[in-house]
């Protein structure tokens, strides 16, 4: 295994535990307004993970694509 | 930038990889206007209440949705290494996960407790269904992708297809990371 996959491998783990963590802290959390904002900053974070870990958005300002 | 200095030195060189990276972001971009109107369009129509969906389902899927990514991101990185047959497992692996995924949204259908002329029904098959379609046509292009990859046709210096591919991959995700907790978590 690459230490490019290991990367991955954690990225999928943090993603997988927000995963959890958002539906717990859903189904325990009765305050509406708190709920919305904590899956809200939840769902933005896994989305930066993603966007910069598995798709590689830094690649668009290299001048060179990495191998 | 790097394109018009060459250029201004007078040996025009461009990176098409590049370019084309650039016309995916842009293409993630608009679909992304898409997405975000009908995510707008649930929290109008219903606040922040919802109708009873299956919790264990919506996890379910979005776990293996997440899984998904990551073993397009192990085929991505195999293929950038050479690695032509842990990247051919991988993809495949990518592609079954996905029939799961679309498995799953469509028993969520057959199974949900509201119609589609109630306004959360309304949204939820609309959100569920345009995003399904995104998955499928994933399916599709990952599967023509697997085929060429089959055939020798990327290696770690020819592998923009792949890249491509997993990438769209990622963003039918990154729609899911918002999708979810608008329809299954909010209330």
């Amino acid at each position: 295994m690459t230490a490019a996959m290991q990367k991955g491998l954690i990225v999928a783990v943090i993603l997988a535990v927000l995963t959890v963590a958002e539906y717990i802290f859903a189904t325990s959390v009765t305050q509406t307004e708190t709920q919305f904002i904590g899956l809200a900053v939840t769902a933005i974070g896994k989305a930066a993970l993603i966007c910069y870990y598995f798709m590689h958005i830094y690649r668009l300002w290299r001048a060179e694509e990495a191998h | 930038m790097a394109v018009a200095a060459s250029a201004a030195h007078g040996h025009a060189t461009h990176n098409p990889v590049r370019f084309n990276r650039l016309g995916l972001w842009l293409f993630f971009f608009s679909e992304s206007i898409l997405f975000g109107l009908l995510l707008t369009t649930r929290f109008f129509l219903e606040g922040i209440e919802r109708e009873h969906v299956d919790q264990h389902l919506g996890l379910a899927i979005t776990i293996i949705l997440l899984l998904s990514s990551l073993t397009a991101f192990t085929a991505e990185t195999a293929i950038e290494h050479n690695n032509q047959r842990v990247a051919n497992w991988f993809l495949m692996a990518t592609i079954v996960l996905g029939i799961i995924f679309a498995a799953g949204v469509g028993f969520e259908w057959k199974t949900a407790e509201f119609s589609r002329h109630e306004a959360f029904g309304s949204v939820f098959f609309t959100m569920t269904g345009i995003h399904a379609a995104h998955v499928v046509s994933g399916i599709g292009i990952l599967f023509l992708v697997w085929i060429q990859l089959k055939r020798g046709k990327f290696n770690s210096k020819n592998h923009w297809p792949v890249s491509g591919s997993v990438m769209y991959w990622h963003f039918v995700d990154v729609v899911w990371v918002f999708f979810y907790p608008a329809l299954y978590l909010v209330k």
